[in-house]
């Protein structure tokens, strides 16, 4: 993990609520892995010039790395950015996905969060050949999902969490990476793992992760602020996550 | 450069610059390495150890708010034995004393952790923190109980009490007294629409602070040193707490935000402090702090305290 300065290449929007930033990056940054995030801060070129609004860095899951240095991030269209934009990026922080080896189903939910830090595995797993259904569950079924690769089984969930052919669709999976939006993030997950449990008979160990995005204030394990209880040990999201799986959280 | 930030005496600490984290930003040991260069601070003060160990707070801990933050982390740690088994040899290490920063709620919790503070070689001070809910009496038992300890003892006062317990607390044992702990609020966390209580850090605490220091530069004797704590977002902010009287300062939460503005500040105020203190050629002086600029500030300062504390260092 390191310091390191960019800058915002090109803007462009993807859909009614988004917008995709390329930056121009750092080389260590190229090889950054899915689940793998950046915490992004504005500069100014005079370093005297800094503002302390925002007073702490974004993270921001990158949705695609290009060559040449160039990853693009995806934001609410509503935060306003220029090209030429300078950035101070720490990174890469937390722990790449793991996924099975025999990969073959996997099942991505969204709730009350868009589906941005699940979207940088999407070219590795459709490249595999692993067939992709993600859920747009709560608010996240505002999304538009027409820029995402056409492979990829996008389901809308009722107002009640379900959705046709549920039963089948979480007994296909092989794997399920679910993200939520900050806030209640525990009480979100255990509304999934009810979910799973009431059609499955059981849910496996290293089956179902949840994917955090709590900010965080350092982000390279000292402030300890985002420290969670699992079954039997403490974790940081910072440096353990922003995956884990869903059997060890302690969602009460 | 060598700096006494505790009072002189069997056990004084020297600092090589006038700098250092704050207790809960860098972490219990070289969290930062990657980012900062650890030989350009003046020491490295732990994150808050207690004797047993302590699980984070439950629910939001961290909100956003106008140029700053509100924190509630609970203070986790895996209590005093483990830390001192888990980084016993990179403190050992670090080219930088390391203070340890310690919380208790008794007296007995203390004096039970001091036992095993004063078998670590390792640790160099102690910063006891007082907590915002003690009363006089109580804090002044905590002190008393930590300055048995065989090495030098910081006191971190609460931000409310701070000029009502400064000389009291100087008085049971403390040789240093850091200003302050951040001050706590509440607000309202925006995803959950619960509100949340927790510490305040952000440059606007820095004004409150100072104000604290120049007062209680002139009403304790001159031997206790005092170390400023508390909104530092620049290397202005910190020569300010030195103008008012501050024999060091202690950067917290702007570090998150720009690792490099702790080294920075590190570096800027050990090329003042050592034209200060050593009366150091032209050369040899900060390029951010010249000549010039020195004589103007004193100019400006009235004849009142801020520079009269400087000029008596």
């Amino acid at each position: 993990m390191k310091e390191s300065q960019a800058y915002i290449e090109r803007i462009k929007r993807v859909n009614r609520d988004f917008q995709r930033l390329d930056l121009a990056v750092d080389q260590s940054l190229s090889h950054l892995l899915a689940g793998q995030a950046l915490l992004a801060r504005r500069i100014e070129k005079d370093y005297d010039a800094e503002r302390w609004e925002p007073y702490l860095r974004d993270l921001w899951f990158p949705v695609d790395i290009h060559a040449s240095n160039i990853l693009t991030i995806e934001l609410p269209a509503r935060e306003q950015f220029a090209p030429g934009q300078l950035l101070s990026l720490i990174g890469p922080v937390g722990q790449p996905f793991r996924f099975r080896q025999k990969l073959r189903n996997i099942l991505l939910i969204t709730y009350h969060s868009p589906p941005t830090p699940l979207l940088l595995m999407l070219p590795y797993l459709l490249e595999r050949q692993v067939s992709v259904t993600m859920v747009l569950m709560g608010s996240a079924r505002q999304y538009g999902t027409d820029h995402l690769p056409s492979e990829v089984e996008i389901i809308v969930a009722e107002d009640n969490l379900t959705w046709n052919d549920m039963v089948m669709t979480l007994g296909w999976a092989d794997q399920v990476f679910a993200a939520v939006g900050p806030g209640d993030e525990l009480s979100h997950f255990a509304d999934i793992m009810r979910l799973m449990r009431d059609r499955r008979n059981e849910v496996p160990v290293n089956y179902a992760f949840g994917v955090l995005q709590r900010p965080l204030p350092c982000g390279v394990g000292a402030c300890h602020a985002c420290m969670l209880n699992l079954r039997g040990s403490q974790k940081l999201q910072c440096l353990d996550g922003p995956a884990f799986d869903l059997t060890t959280l302690r969602l009460n | 450069m060598a700096i006494e930030i505790t009072r002189p005496g069997k056990y004084s600490l020297i600092v090589s610059t006038p700098v250092m984290p704050a207790a809960g930003t860098l972490g219990f040991a070289d969290s930062y390495k990657a980012m900062i260069d650890y030989e350009k601070l003046g020491a490295l003060v732990t994150n808050p150890v207690t004797l047993d160990a302590w699980n984070p707070a439950a629910g939001t801990r961290m909100i956003p708010l106008d140029a700053g933050i509100l924190l509630h982390t609970g203070l986790p740690n895996p209590g005093l034995s483990k830390v001192i088994r888990r980084y016993r040899k990179t403190w050992a290490n670090m080219p930088i004393p390391v203070i340890l920063h310690l919380v208790g709620a008794t007296a007995q919790h203390i004096e039970r952790a001091s036992g095993l503070i004063d078998e670590v070689d390792e640790i160099a001070a102690v910063e006891l923190g007082l907590s915002d809910d003690l009363d006089e009496a109580d804090a002044l038992a905590l002190v008393r109980a930590a300055a048995k300890m065989e090495k030098p003892l910081l006191a971190r006062l609460p931000f409310y009490e701070c000029c009502q317990f400064a000389l009291p607390i100087a008085e049971a044992g403390a040789d240093a007294l850091v200003l302050t702990a951040a001050p706590r609020g509440t607000a309202r966390d925006r995803h959950s629409g619960r509100l949340v209580s927790g510490r305040i850090y952000g440059p606007l605490i820095k004004p409150m602070i100072l104000r604290m220091v120049g007062r209680l530069r002139r009403e304790i004797p001159e031997e206790i040193p005092i170390i400023g704590s508390g909104g530092i977002h620049s290397p202005a902010d910190a020569r300010d707490y030195i103008e008012a009287g501050a024999v060091a300062v202690q950067v917290d939460t702007a570090t998150w935000a720009q690792p490099k503005m702790l080294e920075r500040i590190a570096r800027d105020l050990g090329g003042w402090i050592a034209t200060r203190h050593k009366d150091a050629l032209l050369d040899e002086w900060n390029p951010d702090m010249g000549h010039t600029e020195a004589l103007q500030r004193r100019a400006r300062t009235p004849s009142g305290d801020a520079g009269a504390n400087q000029g008596g260092r």
